[in-house]
């Protein structure tokens, strides 16, 4: 980031949530850009709805701070919590809060109708709203009349409908099925885009996080893990943790051998002797070198890859000897539709690969297992 | 991304944080019923205590001496303290059988008329112990009783029942008590996945074997917590005791404490230490019972009803159907029907003779203005209770539920109070606490309007708070999130979401507000007389016949009342869409 970036619009700033003498969150800190979406990306319970509410004003931390557009909503140190109502952000529930008792109309006027606005700028600002999720022409229907899907629609419309500057979203797409699942991704996408309001996202799922989000914090057990943009979350995981919980990743553990270092690439010799090149982006090895290969990016083909670097694998110059290919046995192969998950017995352990369609290589055969050193990644020190 | 966008304008917020410093609605609504629902509970109790402490002079307050010479003169009441153990335990009994069997029935069974039955399971509560104790002393008093008086007709000797018996008065409670043991046993048997039962069947255990090894374990919890529950109900039972057994000088410890405020000189002290040691038994078991509650939901996780699956009975189906329906007859039909005829009769007796039936007991019943009083105050005071009631514990519920302030556990926990003290007991509190209180409410309606709400706090925090719980919290914290302040969230969100229950509430406080017994017997004055009361004064010194007619009165009020706001609130639920 330049230094003239502009101020951040959510600051996070050590918070730290405890129910009675448990820690469930924290200390956390970060920050969400102007019109950017940060999601939090974390397996249930580790805090990342937590986090979201306390910045709602919904749960009360026990300490650190919270400010949006410069002003403190929650700190400790100066004994300020703002409640809910006053602090002018807006959120869609992960069971959508659309009131029963209400029309759908009525449901979307009502942050209008909190500030008092005109009728006329009710009338206006809430068709604008509906119109935005396409869901104009049910107006006057009741909540209970409504699919999910529909719902969904409303709780995002009344959400928009006030134009606050911040969005917070609690597992909006949680409820919907798959299919549904992936368009509403797309479309919330685009309209947080049009908008340009700085949302916070937060989610279990991590399609919905790779695709939606500017940044991804990626918490454990109410700590961060990892803080980043997505391609930089999913190519160079920090943590075992990340590694395995963003796409399935084989962990490799050994020693570096500095000796057999060359082009940029480290050098790890495996637990069972296999010598691993990968790269350390700019990562100091600890006492206890991990490398991570994700399932994908590890080929399996039966004939051995040439030196030449035919299959990519190996970037070695010509006539040397071609790095992370060895020979391996199929121990078992299990068909998943899109993908085809083969399990290896590589010295002494297994690795798992997935190849997308059908293996060639059946169970019980022998193979060449291949990997781009650039895709085996140094996991930073514990 | 541009650097203009949303920083500056934050639309509303300047707005709504202009008024920060005024202190929120939801603080000063928190702070002010924590006050009035700590005050309700814990001033009577303190002048509770205080008396069973008083060794001083009689007569004189504040007590001139204090020490625990009245607990120490209660082991010669122990012929007492065993007729309340013999009684509570054989009605507890009883009416653990009555719940369990037709719990049972109901739920897993495929009797006919299976609707309907359920429905009618409910009617007992409403008819209440004092109606039922009424009409079965019609029915089974060794003398005029109609059961023996028809059993003598029939060639027999003697009386075949003794209605006054212990096991009489116990018979009486438990028939009534029946039909909260079925409510509470049959909860339980709805939250069982029947997937637990199936398991075993496909796995080859008979339905003997499943019900031995795999249902009756399931349900043990739930049945023992009922157990306790009414156990501590039964303890603290007065009504049915007091019409039965006084008259043959059978005390249990309600009627004992009863006896001694009533009687002339008074043995406050006495009564006082009574009733705190009552008290104190009865909250050790609710205690109990809410422990066994709160580890079982926590065992079952999810409060889900499931849809069981039911045992395809045969032809025995009508066996379990008249096991139902008599269950109803002996505590709904049965006595009504006996309150009638006998109502319309010179002097009860079985056998029907033209010159017997009068509608004078109705006719003298509602000329004497006393009793038209009663009924006006009675009345007025149920739409009162009601409708404060309905305010207070629906604020407690919702700050106990959906709050954060902090000691909103201690409130419910005072709220719920009440229910471990006899209102007998807690009437006798209020009585003195009131007494010495600056402002002359003592023999005014107002101090029976106080002893009712405090009293009924229970009763309508448990039902709102069924109702709350059941209301997802989101749908109020998006109200919250969209800005709104408390007050115009509770008015929007959470009062039109909460509707049912707060009517169901207002219901059940007012018909037992109008039933009210305990309470009102010792609180009630010369100028605030009300009905109940005035019932039981009327069987004991009047013909039964007589009161046999205000009790149907009582019941009619009481039903039109109901039917009356029933259809007002029908149609502004119709008009307001």
């Amino acid at each position: 980031m330049p230094s003239n970036a502009p101020a951040a619009h959510i600051e996070v700033e050590d918070l730290e949530i405890h129910y009675g003498p448990v820690a469930a969150v924290g200390p956390v800190s970060f920050s969400v850009q102007p019109g950017q979406q940060l999601t939090l990306l974390g397996p249930s319970g580790c805090g990342k709805t937590t986090t979201l509410r306390a910045i709602a004003g919904l749960e009360r931390p026990s300490s650190g701070a919270i400010r949006i557009g410069g002003e403190t909503m929650y700190s400790s140190a100066r004994g300020i919590n703002l409640p809910a109502e006053r602090r002018g952000l807006s959120m869609v529930f992960q069971s959508y809060a659309i009131w029963p008792h209400m029309t759908v109309y009525d449901n979307v006027a009502y942050g209008l109708r909190v500030r008092r606005k005109s009728r006329a700028e009710v009338e206006e600002k809430v068709r604008r709203a509906l119109d935005l999720v396409q869901m104009g022409q049910y107006a006057d229907r009741h909540a209970s009349q409504l699919s999910g899907g529909q719902q969904q629609r409303v709780a995002l419309a009344r959400a928009c409908a006030f134009s606050p500057s911040v969005l917070l979203f609690d597992e909006p797409l949680s409820n919907l099925d798959a299919k549904l699942r992936g368009d509403m991704r797309i479309e919330l996408r685009e309209l947080q885009h049009r908008l340009g309001v700085t949302s916070l996202y937060v989610t279990h799922d991590l399609e919905e996080a790779l695709a939606m989000s500017d940044r991804i914090v990626v918490m454990r057990a109410g700590k961060i893990e990892q803080i980043g943009p997505p391609d930089e979350i999913y190519n160079y995981p920090r943590t075992a943790f990340v590694a395995d919980f963003v796409g399935s990743s084989n962990l490799i553990r050994g020693r570096l051998r500095p000796d057999l270092a060359r082009d940029g690439l480290i050098a790890l010799e495996s637990e069972g002797g296999h010598i691993v090149h990968g790269v350390a982006h700019g990562r100091p090895a600890g006492a206890e070198p991990v490398l991570s290969v994700r399932t994908v990016h590890l080929r399996l083909v039966t004939g051995r890859p040439d030196g030449g670097g035919a299959n990519g694998a190996a970037n070695g110059a010509a006539g040397e000897e071609p790095v992370n290919v060895w020979p391996v046995t199929v121990r078992r192969s299990v068909f998943l539709g899109d993908l085809t998950e083969l399990h290896v017995a590589w010295g002494g352990r297994e690795l798992v690969v997935r190849c997308s369609g059908r293996a060639d290589v059946g169970e019980g055969q022998p193979a060449f297992l291949s990997a781009d050193p650039r895709h085996c990644v140094l996991l930073e020190a514990a | 991304m541009s650097t203009a966008s949303g920083v500056q304008e934050r639309p509303g917020a300047q707005a709504i944080r202009s008024r920060s410093w005024i202190p929120s609605g939801q603080a000063v609504a928190g702070i002010i019923v924590i006050l009035v629902t700590a005050a309700l509970v814990a001033y009577p109790i303190y002048y509770l205590l205080q008396a069973s402490l008083d060794v001083g002079e009689p007569d004189v307050r504040p007590p001139t001496a204090y020490g625990l010479d009245n607990y120490a003169t209660l082991p010669r009441y122990s012929q007492i303290m065993l007729n309340t153990l013999y009684v509570s335990f054989a009605a507890t009994v009883m009416a653990l059988v009555f719940g369990f069997v037709t719990a049972w029935i109901l739920n897993r069974t495929e009797v006919p008329f299976r609707r309907t039955l359920e429905q009618a399971m409910a009617v007992p509560y409403y008819v209440t112990p004092l109606l039922g104790a009424l009409a079965w002393s019609l029915l089974g008093a060794p003398q005029s009783g109609l059961i023996n008086q028809l059993w003598r007709a029939l060639g027999g000797e003697g009386a075949i029942i003794n209605i006054a018996s212990p096991l009489g008065i116990a018979w009486v409670m438990a028939l009534f008590e029946g039909s909260v043991a079925f409510v509470m046993i049959g909860a339980v048997m709805k939250s069982m996945d029947p997937a637990l039962e199936e398991a075993s069947q496909v796995m080859g255990a008979g339905r003997l074997r499943t019900m031995l090894r795999i249902t009756l374990p399931l349900v043990t919890p739930g049945v023992l917590g009922a157990a306790i529950f009414v156990f501590a109900e039964m303890l603290g039972s007065f009504s049915a005791a007091l019409v039965l057994g006084t008259p043959s000088r059978f005390y249990v410890i309600t009627t004992a404490i009863y006896q001694l405020v009533a009687q002339y000189p008074p043995r406050i002290p006495l009564a006082a230490a009574m009733g705190v040691s009552l008290f104190a038994v009865m909250f050790v078991m609710l205690f109990i019972y809410r422990r066994i509650v709160a580890r079982r939901s926590y065992v079952t996780v999810t409060g889900k009803a499931f849809r069981p699956r039911l045992a395809d009975v045969g032809p025995l189906r009508w066996v379990l159907f008249a096991i139902c329906a008599t269950y109803v007859l002996l505590s709904v039909v049965l006595p009504m029907l006996t309150l009638i005829y006998a109502s319309l009769q010179h002097l009860t007796a079985i056998v029907p003779s033209a010159a017997n039936f009068t509608l004078d007991n109705f006719r003298s019943v509602l000329s004497q203005n006393a009793i038209r009083h009663a009924i006006t105050n009675s009345l007025l005071l149920g739409v009162m209770t009601a409708t404060i009631g309905v305010a207070l514990t629906g604020l407690i519920a919702w700050l106990v539920h959906r709050s954060r302030i902090p000691g909103r556990g201690l409130l419910e926990y005072a709220a719920m109070f009440p229910q471990a003290v006899p209102r007998l007991v807690f009437a006798f509190g209020m009585m003195w606490a009131w007494l010495v209180f600056p402002v002359p409410i003592y023999g005014t309606l107002w101090v029976l309007l106080i002893a009712y709400v405090t009293v009924f706090l229970p009763l309508g925090l448990r039902t709102i708070s069924s109702v709350l719980m059941q209301v997802d919290k989101s749908l109020e914290e998006c109200g919250e999130v969209c800005g709104a302040s408390w007050g115009y969230r509770m008015r929007t969100i959470t009062m039109p979401l909460l509707r049912p229950g707060l009517l169901a509430a207002w219901m059940l406080l007012f018909i037992a507000s109008v039933r009210e017994l305990g309470a009102s017997i010792l609180l009630m004055g010369p100028h605030s007389q009300v009905l109940t009361p005035a019932i039981v004064e009327a069987w004991f010194t009047n013909s039964s016949e007589r009161t046999a007619a205000m009790a149907l009165i009582q019941t009619f009020v009481v039903g039109l009342a109901m039917a009356f706001f029933l259809i007002v609130t029908r149609r502004m639920a119709r008009q307001g869409g």
